[in-house]
C-alpha cells in the first residue's frame, strides 16, 4: 500500500506539470483551433526564469532572501514574464496568419518551438543546469511514514497545482473574461458583432495559458532539479498527449488527461517496467481515441446542417 | 503590410541565427579567416590544412558535444600555435543522429581542402559513417564511440579511438562491482541509446555468473524525473548502475534517492563522470582520467575550465583525437609535403606519442584501436570530489 501512494504522489506531481501545460494547449486550441506546438519551450523559459532568479538571490545555498519570498519571486516572475512572451508569440507570429490557411499557424509553432529551443540554446548553451532544491527545502521536510517518504517540494507542486486549475475553471466559468474567452471559442465572429475585443481575449488566453507553462517550468525545476533548453519537448508531447486524452478544448480535460498520464507513468513503471512507460502511455492514447475521439471530457463537433 | 513584412523579416533573420547554432558546416575556429574556410594568415600559410569534426552539438546530448567542441577548438587553437601550422576546424552537428552524421559526412568527403577528420561521438553514427570514409581514404578519430565492432568488423578501415572498447570496460566494472561493493541484488538501469545498451550487455553476463539478482529497467534520457523507478530500489537492492551519458540525470537520480532515504550506492560510467554528478560515496568508470589530477595537463585543464567550465570525460579524449590529426598535419609539413588524405591517414597510423592529455601513450594498432587503453574508476567523496580508485 505504501509502495502504491509513493507512486501515486510521484504520478500526481509529474501529472500536475503536464496538466498545467496541457491547459495551455487546450485553451490555445479552444480559441483559435491553433496546435501551439511552442507551447512546451514555454515551459522550458519558466524553468530558466525560476533558475536565474535563484542566481540572482544568492544562489541556492546562499540565498539572501527568505524562502516562501523566493518562491513567490520565481513564480511571478516566471509566470508573468512567460505570459508576456506568450502574447508577443501571438501578435507577431500567429496574429498575421489568423486567416491563413491552418496549416500556416501550424509550422508557424514548430518554427517558433525550434527558435525557442535554439535562442536559448546560444544564449545559455548546452549545460544542464541544477536546481539544487534540497538546499533550501530539505528533503527532511514533509511527510515521512516509514517507508513512505512525500516531500514538501512535491506537496508544494502538487497543491499549487490543484490551486492554480481551480483558479482558472472559475476565471473561465464566472468572470466577465471568461465569458468572452468562451464566446471567441464558440463563435469568433459573432463574438466580435457582440461587442467582444476579440484581440484582446485571445492576448489574455495567450497570456494565461503561458503564464501557467512558466509555472508549471519553475515547478520542475524546484521538483526535478535538472533544467536544460530541450526540457520541453518532451514534456509538451506529455501534455499534448494528456490534452486530447481529455479532450482538446476542454479545460476540465486537459487536467484530468494530465493528472492521467502522470499517474499512469508512474504505476506503469512502479508495477511492470519503466522500458514499457511510453509503450503503454501512448497504447492508451491509441485506445481512447478510437473508443472516443474526442476525448474523455471533449464534445463531440456539432454536425451544422 | 509593411508590419509584416518587418515581422516576417524579423522572424526569418532569428530563425537563421537560431539556425546557425545547429548549423551542418559552421567554423568553429577562432578567428574570421577560419569561420570562411579559406584560411589565409600569412606567417602560417606553409602549413595550411582544413579538418571537420563531427559531434552532438544540439538536441539532445548537446551538452555532450558541445564539451567535445570546446577541447577541439582548444586543441587546435593550441597546437597551431606549438607548431606554427594554421588548421582550420569545420563543424558538423550530427545530433547523435547516423543520418544526420551520413549527410554531415558526405558533405566534409566532398570538401576537397578536407584532410580529415573528429568524432563522430556515437558508435551507431561510426557504424553508418565508417564506409563513406573508406571510401574517401579519410582518417577519422572519434573521442567516445566505444562499441567493440566498430575495428573488429574491418568495415571502417580509416578508423581510429583514442579510448578503450566497452568489451574492456564492461566487464571490468561489473567485475569491480561484484568484487568490491558485493551486491545481492542490484538494478541496472540503460537510458534506451547504443552506448548504454552496449554496456549493459557487457556487464549482465558478469553478475549473472555471480549469482546477483539483477533488477533491469530502461529509460529515455530525456526523463528528468527517476522517483518511479527509484520507489521501485528495496532494501536489498545496494547497488544500482547508470550507464548514462548525461550526468544531470545521474544526479537527479541520486537526489530521487536521498528524497525517498534510498541507501544504495550509484554506479556511472563515462557521461556521468562531470562535476555535474556529486553525489557522495559514488562509484564512475571512464575512458578517460580526470585532466586535474595529471599535472602535466594543468595549462590544458585551466584553459578548458575557461572554455567549457563543467566539463566531464568526454572532452579530453577529443582534445587528444584532434592533437593526433593535428600532429600529423604538422609531420607532413615537416616533410615537405602538402597535406592530403593519403599522407595525413598515413601519417596517423604511425603516431606515437609517448604521453597525452589521457595520461598515456597514444600509438594505435592495425585495426585503429588505442594500444594499451585504460580504463579508469573513481569515487566520489563527500566534497563530492572525484577519486581516483582503481585504473587499468
Amino acid at each position: 500500500m505504501r509502495f502504491f501512494i509513493q507512486e501515486l504522489v510521484n504520478g500526481l506531481t509529474q501529472g500536475s506539470l503536464y496538466a498545467l501545460i496541457a491547459l495551455g494547449y487546450s485553451m490555445v486550441y479552444g480559441i483559435l483551433k491553433l496546435l501551439n506546438f511552442a507551447h512546451g519551450d514555454l515551459y522550458m523559459v519558466g524553468a530558466f526564469v525560476g533558475y536565474f532568479v535563484i542566481q540572482w538571490f544568492g544562489g541556492s545555498t546562499a540565498l539572501v532572501i527568505p524562502v516562501p519570498l523566493l518562491l513567490l519571486f520565481m513564480f511571478l516572475l516566471a509566470g508573468g514574464g512567460v505570459g508576456m512572451l506568450g502574447v508577443a508569440i501571438e501578435r507577431f507570429a500567429y496574429r498575421p496568419l489568423r486567416d491563413a490557411p491552418r496549416i500556416a499557424p501550424l509550422i508557424t509553432a514548430l518554427g517558433v518551438s525550434f527558435l525557442l529551443e535554439n535562442s536559448m540554446l546560444l544564449l545559455f548553451g548546452a549545460s544542464f543546469r541544477d536546481y539544487n532544491t534540497s538546499a533550501f527545502i530539505p528533503f527532511s521536510s514533509g511527510i515521512h511514514i516509514g517507508v513512505l517518504n512525500i516531500s514538501l517540494t512535491r506537496i508544494l507542486v502538487i497543491g499549487l497545482s490543484v490551486i492554480l486549475m481551480f483558479s482558472l475553471r472559475i476565471l473561465v466559468d464566472r468572470t466577465k473574461l471568461g465569458r468572452q474567452m468562451r464566446a471567441v471559442a464558440e463563435d469568433r465572429e459573432a463574438a466580435e458583432m457582440l461587442g467582444v475585443n476579440v484581440n484582446y481575449t485571445i492576448s489574455m488566453t495567450f497570456f494565461l495559458g503561458s503564464a501557467l507553462a512558466g509555472i508549471a517550468g519553475v515547478m520542475a525545476g524546484l521538483a526535478f532539479n535538472q533544467i536544460y533548453t530541450l526540457m520541453g519537448f518532451v514534456a509538451g508531447l506529455k501534455a499534448f498527449t494528456a490534452a486530447v486524452v481529455g479532450g482538446i478544448g476542454s479545460i476540465a480535460g486537459a487536467m484530468l488527461g494530465g493528472i492521467l498520464i502522470g499517474v499512469a507513468e508512474a504505476m506503469i513503471s512502479g508495477y511492470i517496467s519503466s522500458t514499457y512507460t511510453n509503450l503503454i502511455v501512448f497504447g492508451i492514447l491509441i485506445v481512447v481515441m478510437i473508443v472516443r475521439p474526442q476525448g474523455l471530457l471533449g464534445r463531440a463537433p456539432l454536425q451544422k446542417v | 503590410m509593411k508590419g509584416r513584412i518587418i515581422t516576417a523579416a524579423f522572424a526569418l533573420t532569428a530563425l537563421v541565427a537560431a539556425g546557425c547554432g545547429s548549423s551542418n558546416s559552421s567554423s568553429s575556429t577562432s578567428s574570421a579567416a577560419a569561420s570562411s574556410g579559406t584560411s589565409t594568415s600569412a606567417s602560417t600559410k606553409a602549413c595550411a590544412a582544413t579538418i571537420g569534426i563531427e559531434g552532438p552539438f544540439t538536441g539532445d546530448v548537446a551538452v555532450l558535444g558541445q564539451e567535445q567542441l570546446a577541447f577541439a577548438k582548444l586543441a587546435v587553437d593550441m597546437d597551431n600555435k606549438a607548431n606554427g601550422t594554421n588548421i582550420t576546424l569545420v563543424q558538423g552537428d550530427t545530433q547523435l543522429d547516423p543520418s544526420q552524421a551520413t549527410t554531415v559526412t558526405q558533405q566534409f568527403t566532398s570538401n576537397s581542402k578536407m584532410v580529415a577528420v573528429v568524432g563522430p561521438a556515437g558508435s551507431q553514427e561510426v557504424q553508418a559513417v565508417g564506409p563513406l570514409f573508406g571510401r574517401a581514404g579519410m582518417a577519422f578519430i572519434t573521442g567516445s564511440a566505444t562499441n567493440p565492432d566498430l575495428t573488429k568488423s574491418g568495415k571502417n578501415p580509416t578508423f581510429f579511438r583514442v579510448v578503450s572498447r566497452d568489451d574492456l570496460q564492461g566487464p571490468q566494472d561489473a567485475q569491480y562491482i561484484v568484487t568490491h561493493l558485493k551486491p545481492k541484488k542490484l538494478m541496472i538501469i540503460d537510458d534506451q541509446e547504443v552506448y548504454s545498451t552496449g554496456l549493459v550487455s557487457a556487464m549482465l553476463p558478469v553478475f549473472k555468473k555471480a549469482g546477483i539478482t539483477v533488477d533491469h529497467e530502461s529509460v529515455s534520457q530525456k526523463v528528468t524525473d527517476f522517483s518511479s523507478i527509484v520507489a521501485k530500489v528495496d532494501p536489498q537492492t545496494t547497488v544500482v548502475v547508470l550507464p548514462w551519458q548525461v550526468a544531470a540525470n545521474a544526479e537527479q537520480f541520486g537526489k530521487n534517492l536521498a528524497e525517498q532515504k534510498k541507501k544504495a550506492t550509484i554506479f556511472g560510467t563515462d557521461g556521468t563522470q562531470s562535476s555535474s554528478f556529486t553525489i557522495p560515496g559514488s562509484y564512475v568508470s571512464a575512458f578517460g582520467p580526470d585532466i586535474n589530477s595529471i599535472p602535466a595537463d594543468a595549462a590544458i585543464a585551466t584553459a578548458a575550465k575557461a572554455a567549457y567550465p563543467k566539463y566531464g570525460t568526454f572532452g579530453p579524449p577529443v582534445f587528444a583525437a584532434t592533437h593526433v590529426i593535428d600532429e600529423a598535419i604538422s609531420s607532413v609539413c615537416k616533410s615537405g609535403q602538402t597535406p592530403s588524405r593519403a599522407n595525413v591517414l598515413a601519417a596517423v597510423k604511425g603516431t606515437s606519442e609517448a604521453t597525452s592529455i589521457l595520461g598515456q601513450p597514444i600509438k594505435f594498432d592495425s585495426h585503429g584501436d588505442l594500444l594499451g587503453a585504460k580504463w579508469f574508476l573513481f569515487k566520489i567523496n563527500d566534497k563530492g570530489q572525484y577519486k581516483l580508485v582503481q585504473n587499468s
